[in-house]
């Protein structure tokens, strides 16, 4: 315990206490007349020792305020650096792999420079979260290098302070009390009491006082500064831990159902809706220029769980959620959230309800459903059993057979095989292409057409109801919404802080009588004016006339 | 009270470059994604196959594997099925093994392509998951990966000559 | 109907504040001219100039409330609604920091601000549009208006921080701070010179179209380039990159383009965009030309003799406090809001895009300020520069992220 400073009062101070934590006497050499410096009441900060470690040393650094400053402007300047050109994060083009290329050719040597700087990614490079970690940092070591002395000091004040406390304050006046005007400790009650109107705290020993009112707003930067760093760490863990960042982005046409990757889930759009704003809605500018505005969009969407595999067959999914996802509002379940961001317009088939007939005579001979993103293998028609045992999304010929163009079902074509009465064993087998009318029978063992068709089949629709299209392609994002409780804790804690620590001032005033001899000093952290304005009033309800200009202890001290 | 001190300042500083480290390492991991060409570890898959059991990449080390991405839809891919089987049964005995991986064509679509082209290696059936992470993104795509695990050759396009291949094994 | 009432009462509240600003001026630099006593003289004025403000206000509020009406939604949806809206936010922080400290001073910086942020709104269409289904949400009038009550307090932090550098600079001396101080009034200027421009034009009815090409990018990343006007509104002095005039008004003599825009200007409208701002520096020096010649010497010089009655640290004090109370504010408007907003309509509460980048920027920066305010030797000069820093910055995002960095498209056609 050799570190420490004993005061004139008898208190045993830290070492680097500037005023004494219990009568307030300045400790450090001064001259005795400036104003105090009165930042965390003259307590020793925990970085402030002798001999520095280097443990200490680096805690000394991110201590620093003014550290913490040129952190903060160092980052909104490479911030603002990001912004000049496209980030490649921006690109969605997945072919573009060559990067350096792209911005040397689309920006120039101005955008090789940036490129080979790093500048081109910047945020989430190593070493710009680097410099958010150094701010984390800063915030942490900052704060609790100081709350904990100013929680000290504010707890255990004393009431009566050394007389060049009072005197040396921003805010200060010394006089003598009129005797006429009575007992000097009657003054006093009558000044508590207007103190106290104005909803101070006073506490008054023998011809002291000390008056305080909105403590808790020094608390505010400590408070905003522990939502930062929540926030800050709520960000990190987003990034860090596994599925708890999940993107997938997902097309689907009306009537689909498809996997989410990395989930146990299953999707499904049913129907897009898209609603135009009418004429009379929009204005002249845009009536002219003759293009509709969209005014409602909106996909049916359902979430299911799989029961058994295969899944995407009837039965073997369980609902789980249903919602109209429109651009503001996405599906929620569990902790995912499902969001629209994009459509188009497109024209599919995605379900026939076909009726076998004859050909020659159209006579109907049963009917069955063809779902066209999953074809049941099997199905029956009346007296017939289908069988489906190819399935082409965009029906070409290629080589002079039946293939498929790409995956997306613009033009569907399926391979039949109809079996039962009058037919072989095995069936005839058919290619059915319902977009360009075909229905026509196939050799057994190629896929080319029967020189000599010998099946007497053909597929037709009883009624408009018996297909269901296709008229939007809609692509949905799958995001996890893990953690984000956390984000919003963080926030939430930081508003309380900026609001206790802006709103509300903490306000001290002390008054020390030495017979008629009257001290008064006032401390604020901010809005000096107003602090002065108030005491004045105080002073002038006690009886004593005094104005706000006459407490302005810095113009008399400067 | 000095000593609790030192103890949390350390603690506090500790804690810092732990995350840090995790940080850094994160993004220099990149998460900006570079899919593996020559000389890059092949990334390990599991992924159902057309016969229903489950493949690994990791169930074949030690033996070379031709890992085909291909599409019904897709012409050249088509093409060279043949020459891929040729190679498949060529060299099934030298440690060789020939995986095609589809992605995401109905169940039906691809039983009958193979069964139409007469294909006889294991079809993979993926759903965006191997083709993510090997970065295909034009169809055909072609991996030759090595007994150790490592990518020795990427082609994109049809392979035209089984040489192409034969000189890695 | 409704919209020409609603229209009128802009244009009447933009009267009040010019006569405001007018009626604050006289009351603060002639208080000397008159034989009476100038207390008086200051203070009768200022009291006529406050009430004319708040009629102002009162007009304005009725603009704000039959346009919410008849278009049924918070008038903040576009640049014209978006930019008058902020001006009335400036107005009512005005009022309430002119409540607390009535100083007749601050009433001659403010009033021009709110003048010129509603002149600018003028500029952009003033047609209510409804709202795209992306705009349709609640957070939407969280997000906007809170972010602009906080700017508007940010600038009343501005107005009295150029009022603390134009009282204590020593114009005579420190050439550094009184370049400063003439770049500053420069930039404002060139802010008016545009909104005269823009409505002296406007009002001859100029234009100028050109025939160009507009490259655009496919999925695939083939370019492709398809044929496209371009429309001036003001004499072209920089025509389009690659263009061909179609047909241009005659100006002054001028009926050719001076030169072209250079091509590493990105975009089908980078010409036109290009040519509004040379003609916005233009426009700013020529008054600011004429002003210096009228006062013969800094302008910011010429005007210091009217602010020496007013103490410094008083102007200090109010320029700190304006940005105390907005930067709460601020915070919950332009960041909590807008990630909430983006985590609701998007997926993702932060994406380092432009728009959201520079909004952290201005965070940014005005934490250092209140940082920087802890150590002494930051009160003063080196906070009121900060505070002016600080509203540039605010202003760029606000219109410079639009104009040059999104790039892709603008408000309006200017």
């Amino acid at each position: 315990m050799t570190d420490n400073i004993k005061c004139e009062c008898g208190h045993l101070n830290h070492v680097g206490t500037v005023l004494c934590e219990s009568c307030g006497k300045p400790l450090a050499d001064d001259d005795g007349q400036g104003l105090l410096e009165m930042r965390y009441d003259g307590v020793a900060r925990r970085s402030q020792k002798a001999n520095p470690n280097v443990l200490d040393r680096i805690w000394n650094f991110f201590s620093s305020v003014k550290v913490a400053v040129y952190l903060i402007v160092i980052t909104l300047v490479l911030a603002s650096l990001g912004t000049i050109l496209r980030q490649e994060n921006t690109f969605y083009n997945p072919a573009l792999t060559d990067m350096e290329k792209f911005y040397r050719e689309e920006y120039g040597l101005f955008g090789q420079i940036y490129y080979s700087l790093g500048l081109s990614n910047m945020y989430e490079s190593w070493w710009f979260r680097g410099l958010l970690l150094m701010i984390g940092t800063s915030l942490v070591i900052c704060s609790l290098d100081r709350v904990l002395p100013l929680y000290r000091a504010l707890s255990k004040q004393k009431i009566r302070k050394h007389l060049s406390f009072i005197t040396r304050q921003r805010v200060a006046l010394q006089t003598e009390l009129d005797p006429s005007a009575g007992p000097a400790d009657a003054w006093l009650e009558r000044f508590a009491a207007a103190l106290r109107a104005r909803r101070y705290k006073v506490h008054m020993e023998d011809g002291a006082l000390l008056a305080e009112k909105n403590r808790f707003s020094r608390w505010g930067p400590y408070i905003n500064h522990i939502g930062l760093i929540i926030f800050l760490l709520a960000t990190l863990l987003r990034t860090l831990l596994p599925g708890w960042s999940m993107e997938e982005d997902i097309s689907f046409i009306e009537g689909e159902t498809k996997a989410i990757a990395g989930t146990p889930y299953y999707l499904k759009i049913d129907k897009f809706v898209e609603e135009f704003y009418t004429e009379e809605d929009l204005h002249e500018s845009m009536r002219e220029k003759g293009v509709g505005m969209p005014k409602r969009f909106e996909a049916e969407a359902t979430l299911y769980a799989c029961l058994e595999e295969p899944c995407g067959q009837p039965g073997t999914l369980e609902e789980l959620a249903r919602h109209q996802i429109i651009i503001n509002e996405p599906l929620k379940y569990d902790n995912l959230a499902i969001y629209l961001f994009y459509y188009e317009p497109t024209d599919q088939i995605v379900w026939m309800n076909l009726t076998l007939e004859e050909r020659d005579t159209r006579k109907p001979l049963g009917q069955f459903e063809l779902d066209m993103f999953n074809p049941a293998p099997v199905m029956q028609a009346g007296e017939y059993e289908i069988r489906v045992t190819d399935f082409f999304p965009e029906f070409i010929i290629r080589d002079g057979a039946p293939a498929t163009k790409s995956r997306e079902p613009r033009n569907p074509g399926v391979v039949l095989n109809i079996a039962g009465p009058g037919t072989p064993p095995e069936g005839y087998r058919y290619l059915f292409v319902p977009k360009l009318g075909i229905m026509e029978e196939l050799e057994d063992d190629s896929y080319r057409l029967k020189a000599e068709p010998e099946g007497n089949f053909y597929l037709s629709l009883a009624s408009v109801d018996d297909v269901r299209l296709a008229h939007y392609k809609t692509y949905l994002s799958v995001r996890s919404h893990e953690g984000m409780w956390m984000i919003w804790l963080g926030a939430a804690i930081f508003m309380i802080g900026v609001v206790m620590g802006f709103y509300w001032q903490h306000r001290r005033i002390w008054v020390r009588l030495d017979g008629q001899s009257l001290a008064l000093g006032a401390h604020t952290n901010k809005n000096w004016m107003s602090l002065r304005r108030e005491v004045a009033d105080a002073l002038t309800r006690s009886g004593m006339e005094a104005d706000q200009k006459d407490l302005d202890n810095e113009v008399k001290r400067s | 009270m000095k000593k609790n001190k030192k103890i949390i300042q350390f603690a506090i500083l500790l804690a810092v470059v732990v995350v840090g480290a995790l940080t850094i390492s994160d993004s220099l991991s990149g998460r900006s994604y570079n899919p593996p060409a020559a000389g890059d570890k092949a990334p390990d898959f599991t992924v159902k196959g057309l016969d229903g059991s489950t493949y690994r990449l990791s169930d074949f080390a030690g033996k070379t594997v031709v890992l085909n991405f291909w599409g019904s839809f897709c012409e050249p891919c088509v093409r060279e099925m043949p020459l891929l089987q040729g190679v498949y049964e060529k060299h099934k005995d030298n440690n060789v093994v020939v995986l095609g991986s589809n992605l995401d064509e109905k169940l039906l679509t691809v039983q009958s392509f193979v069964e139409r082209t007469g294909v006889t290696f294991p079809i993979l059936l993926d759903h965006t998951d191997i083709q993510k992470k090997y970065g295909v993104i034009y169809y055909p795509t072609t991996f030759v990966i090595d007994p150790s695990g490592k990518v020795k050759y990427k082609k994109i396009g049809e392979i035209t000559d089984a040489r192409e291949l034969e000189r890695f094994f | 109907m409704i919209v020409q009432i609603s229209n009128n009462a802009l244009v009447i509240a933009l009267t009040l504040y010019v006569l405001s600003f007018i009626l604050f001026v006289i009351g603060v630099v002639g208080k000397k001219w008159s034989n009476r006593d100038p207390e008086a003289h200051v203070r009768r004025y200022s009291r006529t100039a406050f009430i004319l403000a708040c009629a102002g206000l009162a007009s304005q509020l009725v603009f704000f409330g039959t346009r919410w009406s008849y278009t049924g939604h918070l008038p903040i949806s576009n640049m014209f609604e978006f930019l008058s809206t902020l001006g009335m936010m400036v107005a009512i922080a005005f009022t309430v920091i002119y409540l607390i400290y009535r100083s007749p001073l601050l009433g001659m910086f403010a009033t021009p601000v709110v003048v010129i942020l509603i002149g600018y709104a003028a500029v952009f269409p003033w047609e209510a549009q409804p709202l795209i289904p992306a705009l349709q949400s609640i957070w939407l009038y969280l997000h906007v208006s809170l972010a602009a009550i906080g700017e508007a307090f940010f600038a009343i932090g501005f107005a009295a921080g150029l009022m603390y550098l134009m009282r204590t600079v020593n114009f005579k001396e420190a050439r550094w701070a009184r370049r400063g101080v003439e770049f500053t009034v420069l930039s404002v200027l060139m802010v008016v010179g545009f909104i005269f421009i823009v409505f002296f034009f406007r009002g001859m009815g100029y234009e100028a179209q050109f025939a160009t090409v507009e490259t655009v990018r496919d999925e695939a990343g083939n370019e492709l380039e398809m044929p496209s006007t371009v429309t001036y509104t003001l004499p072209p002095i920089a025509a389009p990159h690659d263009s061909e005039v179609m047909y241009m008004d005659s100006f002054l003599g001028m009926d050719k383009p001076l030169f072209e825009t250079p091509g590493w200007m990105k975009g089908v409208n980078a010409g036109r965009k290009f040519n509004t701002v040379i003609w916005s520096v233009i426009s700013g020096l020529i008054l600011y030309g004429l002003l210096r010649l009228i006062a013969r010497r800094p302008l910011g010089a010429a005007i210091q003799p009217a602010l020496t009655d007013i103490n410094p640290d008083d102007l200090d004090e109010i320029s700190y406090r304006s940005i105390a109370i907005g930067f709460p504010i601020f915070t919950l408007g332009a960041l909590i809001f807008a990630m909430i907003w983006a985590q609701a309509a998007w997926g993702r509460f932060w994406g380092w895009d432009p728009k959201e980048v520079w909004a952290l920027i201005v965070w940014l920066f005005y934490s250092a300020y209140l940082h920087l305010r802890l150590s002494r030797g930051w009160l003063g000069a080196g906070s009121a520069w900060l505070a002016v820093i600080g509203f540039v910055i605010v202003m760029f995002t606000l219109v410079g992220v639009n104009l040059i960095i999104a790039g892709l498209h603008s408000y309006a056609g200017v």
